[in-house]
Formats: structure tokens, sequence, C-alpha cells
């Protein structure tokens, strides 16, 4: 038994046969298992190497090389906040300052936050400075006040 | 293409549904595909050389040319799209995504037929999850209508495409560090040479080229070189998309002939500075060009060799506009901790020298600094230029240089301010 969907499996096959090496497989793999179950575990490592061959020494050195993949359970909701030259022009830090705000105002209660905030270079989007993504969502011109609704509608 | 004054890749721009197959082709989109396979390989490098196209992914390097670097007698070759934008400042290859992105794969198809290449890739960072699938289905449209893959309308020629994403790596925007990460592997740089145009992915001779590099090709097949060349400067051949960001009325993209006054793309195409502000200074070729300040703004022309002779470069276009109420010293700092952050680590003086003027900063701005720092910070860029594997160290270099050269007196004036706090 495969820890990976068949849904998944057949996806990896598509990859594996796609380009010139196998090895090239490995980024779109991992963007597939973590939108599957939100980070890489170290059992779909393990996995890859004994269902497909993908050593491990490789993959590991894939998932610790590049930012976005994750290697910790996430929070429901995860705030990448552009931290970079023009959102800082814009206002940047007085808006994550508001984010941390409401996420302490969970911790006050006891309660972990659905939220985690990561302050990212560039994303490519500075006519909209400042500029964060929730999950896979892009919010632009987020101001303090803004953002207070943005995350409401992820339940805060 | 619909015709337009100063058009080249954003001649789509208002035209409604323009993202689509149908839109394209209803304003001669692929005409030019067709053109192209009815002519001869080399005379389509020909063609480009003599337009004098540069590279728009930064370094200006001359298309045509890199183009015919390709060892002739090689026969697996590789096309790959530089569609990473990581730049600090730059959005202008997402607004070609957003407006055409079967411009975008005109243009490469034509280029693949040129350096006859049968396979390429687009690199795009994971990021931009929205335009990944309007890129994504620009290329299944292609497929279906027989664009891309085998024998396309009927010419005998085959290409293959395919997108790669990447994961969140900025010196993957650097050519042969998106090459390692095609291999699958961590998006180390390589040292040149060998160039990638004659080893390559997977040590194939390989042509990388930017986006909207890529975008421009169709145009120049349409029209030719002349009527390219009578855009821009003698040095500078063409249009360009410039990003203009920061507290301004109207940031956004404007495609405008190079050499074009970068006083008037500030006060007039992006409408000024909002609230009252008044211009302190310019990043105007994204956060690896030096700085500029008011008195260079106001005389600039941006094109290649007007930047590099005021001592800054036109890099990505990235043209950021810094107000009079920010504090220098923030901007520096911030850029010295991007590329402190994104350095691989491969080469000592890159790795350490970053960090070097990243502590420093920091030492300054918790109080510790002294009137020697950025006489050291100064120092210490020198140290990394021209001396690792890849230009990302130079990349770093060249800002934290241009802040002390032009900022000297106000950086100062801030450590003295945070000593009187003491
Ligand atoms: C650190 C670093 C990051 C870079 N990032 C990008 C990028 O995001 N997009 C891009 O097109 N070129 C980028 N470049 C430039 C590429 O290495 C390369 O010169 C370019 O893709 C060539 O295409 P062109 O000749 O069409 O400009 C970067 C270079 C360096 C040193
Ligand atoms: S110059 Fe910096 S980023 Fe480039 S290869 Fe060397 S350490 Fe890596
Ligand atoms: S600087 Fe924030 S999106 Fe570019």
């Amino acid at each position: 038994m495969s820890v990976f969907s068949e849904k998944l499996q057949d996806k990896f096959k598509h990859y594996l046969a796609r380009y010139e090496t196998r090895r090239s497989a490995i980024l779109p793999i991992l963007h597939e298992i973590q939108d599957e179950y939100g980070w890489i575990q170290p059992e779909h490592i393990e996995s890859l190497e004994k269902e497909y061959g993908l050593a491990k020494v490789h993959v590991q050195e894939v998932v610790s090389f590049y930012s976005m993949y994750r290697t910790e359970k996430p929070r429901p909701y995860r705030i990448y906040f552009c931290d970079n030259i023009v959102c800082t022009l814009m206002g940047a830090e007085k808006t994550m300052e508001k984010i941390r705000k409401v996420m302490k105002s969970y911790e006050d209660k006891g309660l972990e936050s659905p939220f985690s905030l990561e302050g990212v270079p560039c994303l490519g989007v500075c006519d909209g400075a400042p500029a964060m993504l929730v999950n896979k969502e892009r919010y632009l011109r987020v101001d303090s006040e803004k953002v207070e609704e943005i995350l409401m509608k992820y339940g805060a | 293409m619909p015709a337009a004054k100063h058009k080249i890749v954003t001649a789509f721009e208002g035209i409604p549904q323009s993202r689509s197959l149908e839109t394209y082709l209803k304003h001669g989109g692929y005409q030019n595909l067709k053109k192209a396979l009815s002519m001869k390989p080399d005379a389509l490098v020909d063609l480009v050389k003599a337009s004098g196209l540069r590279g728009r992914g930064g370094a200006g390097f001359p298309t045509g040319l890199k183009w015919s670097f390709i060892p002739k007698d090689s026969k697996e070759r590789y096309l790959v799209c530089n569609n990473d934008e990581g730049e600090p400042g730059t959005f202008k290859d997402r607004y070609i995504l957003e407006l055409s992105p079967h411009m975008l794969l005109e243009g490469m198809i034509i280029t693949a037929y040129a350096i006859q290449s049968k396979k390429g890739y687009v690199y795009t960072r994971c990021e931009f999850y929205e335009e990944i699938e309007w890129l994504n289905q620009a290329i299944d449209e292609a497929y279906e209508t027989g664009y891309l893959g085998e024998n396309i309308i009927g010419s005998g020629f085959s290409f293959n495409l395919d997108h790669y994403i990447g994961a969140g790596a900025y010196v993957c925007g650097e050519e042969t560090g998106m090459l390692s990460s095609l291999e699958g592997k961590k998006g180390y740089p390589k040292l040149k040479p060998p160039f990638p145009a004659v080893a390559g992915y997977l040590g194939k001779p390989t042509i990388i080229n930017n986006t909207e590099t890529l975008a421009t090709i169709p145009w120049i097949i349409e029209h030719g070189a002349e009527a390219f060349r009578k855009f821009g400067t003698e040095k500078s051949p063409g249009t360009k998309l410039f990003c203009v960001s920061g507290p301004v009325k109207n940031p956004g993209v404007f495609e405008r002939p190079l050499g074009y006054p970068l006083q008037k793309l500030i006060y007039e195409d992006a409408g000024g500075l909002i609230d009252g502000k008044e211009l302190k200074a310019v990043i105007p070729g994204g956060a690896s060009s030096p700085v500029l300040n008011k008195e260079d703004v106001m005389t600039m022309k941006l094109d290649f060799e007007s930047l590099a002779g005021a001592g800054s470069m036109l890099g990505s276009g990235a043209v950021i506009v810094i107000p009079h109420d920010v504090n220098i010293f923030d901007v520096f700092k911030v850029t010295a901790d991007f590329f402190h952050h994104e350095s691989c680590g491969q080469c000592t003086p890159c790795r350490e020298g970053t960090g070097w003027i990243a502590n420093i900063l920091q030492g300054i701005e918790e109080n510790k600094g002294s009137p020697a720092d950025f006489e050291r910070i100064y120092k210490i860029a020198t140290q990394l230029m021209g001396r690792t594997i890849c230009a990302l160290s130079d990349a770093a270099a060249m800002p934290a240089r241009g802040f002390v050269n032009k900022f000297r007196d106000e950086l100062n004036a801030y450590i003295e301010t945070k000593r009187n706090t003491r």
C-alpha cells in the first residue's frame, strides 16, 4: 500500500515520464504532495524513494533549498506578506503589525491562531503594494484596515 | 497584431478577452509564426540581430547574437523562457501573461524554429498562481490548434513546450540557477563558461530568454528590423516595459520607447507623487540597480547606455519611486537583507559579504553604528564584485555602493541622530 492516493500516484507517473530525466519530476511532485497534504512529511520522502526510486538525498536537497516547501504542519491560513522594497515603502510593516495583533488575540484567549505570518520577497505585484498571499489567494493594497476585513473572511 | 503607437508587447491593452486564442487569432495572431516557418532559420537569426533587440531580463545582451552562439553541429537544443520575475520592483512579465500569453507562445515557437529546438520550457515562479493557469490554458489551446506539438501547421517543424513551476528562490531567475532547477536540483548557479548556448540544460545547447524578449519576436517578424529600430536609440532599439511603483498616482506598467525621459515617466505617465509628497530618489532598474538622486532623475534617459553612464543600470525596467519622507537607510537595509537572504551560499565572497553588509546595517539600526561603517560597507561591496559564480553578488554590491555614493550625508546623519538618542 502506498501512502499516496491513486490520483496522486497517477500524477507522479505522468511527471516521471514527462521530462528528460526522472529527477526533474521532483519539484512538480513535491508541489502536488504539498497541495494534497499541506506539507512534506518525512514518510513522503521515504515513499518517494521506495516506490519511485527518487533518491532521498535528491529529494531532501530540493525540499530544503526552496522556501515554498513546508516541512512542518502548517496552520490553516498562511499569510505570506511581501516585506520587500516597494511594499515597505507603502506601509507593509504597519499592516503586518495589525496581523500580529489579530494573531495575538487568539493566544490571549489560550487558542492557537489559525493564521501564520511570514515575510517574503517581492511577489511581483508592486503596483498593488502592500501585497500578500493568504494560501494561494492574492490581496493587493492591504492597509491595516483592509487586512482586518480580509482576516474576518477567514474567520478571525 | 493590433497597431498602436509605441505598442509592441502591450498591443492587446484595452482589448476585451485579450487572453483568449480567439481574440489573438482575430488580430492576426500566429500569422507571424506562419511567415517565420516559411523562412530559413538562419534568416530569422539575422533578422533579430539586425533589429538590435537586447535581452529584457536585466543584462541587455543582444538576442540575435546569443542565438548564433549555438554550435552548428549540435543536434539536441533547448529553449527556456525565463518567467521567474523575481527582481524586486518588477511586474512586467506578469502583465504580458495577463494581456496575451499567446504572444509569448508565438514568440517562443518562432524562436525555437530559428534556433532549431524541439523542446522548450517556460519557468514561472510559483507565487503567480493565477497567471500560471492562464499560461497553461494558452499552451493547451496552442496544442489543440496545432501551433505546438508535432508538424506545426503542416510545416514539418515540431516543438514541444512544458511549463515548469519554481518553488521560491530568487537565484533561480539567474539563468544557470534556473537550469539546475529545471534538472530537479537545488537552484545552484553554474560557472560560466561554458555558456548555456553551448552547454546548458543537461549539458545541451540552451537559449534562455526573458518573457518580454520572447514576446517581442512576433512584432519584429511582422514589421521588420528597421521598423523596430525606429523606436529607441542607436544602442537600445525598440520599446521597453517600465514598471513604476511606489507612492505615485498611477503605478503600473508602461510600454515606452527606450531613451524615454525618466522624469516624464514618473510625473506624466504615472501621474506624479501622491499626497503632496516630494521625490527623494529613484531605483531605476530593480533592486540590483544603484539608486539615483533627484538631480539624476530630472535629466535621465531610460536606455542601457544612459543609465550605465550614470553608474546605474536599466536592469529589468523596474522604476521604484522613493519619497522625501522615507529614510534612505530603511530602503538600503531592506535591499541588503534581501540579497543576504537570497545568496545561495556557494561562493564565499557572496555568502559572507552579503551577511557582513546586512549585519553592519542591523548594528546601525540597533544604535551600535559608527561613522566609519558606511566606508566599510563600500569596501566590502567592492570586494563582492566580479569574483563569484553568478552575478547575484554584483547585484548585491552595486546598489550598496550606490546608496553610500549618493546618500552618504543622509546616512551619516542617521547614525548621528541614533547616537544622540543613545
Ligand atoms: C540573481 C539574478 C536574478 C535574475 N532574475 C531574473 C528574472 O527573474 N527574470 C529574468 O528574465 N532574468 C533574470 N536574470 C537574468 C538572467 O540570468 C538572464 O540574463 C536572462 O534571463 C536572459 O534573458 P534575456 O537575454 O532575454 O534578457 C537574473 C540574473 C541574476 C544574476
Ligand atoms: S554569487 Fe552568490 S548566489 Fe551566485 S552562485 Fe555564488 S553564492 Fe550563489
Ligand atoms: S515589493 Fe512587494 S510585491 Fe514587489
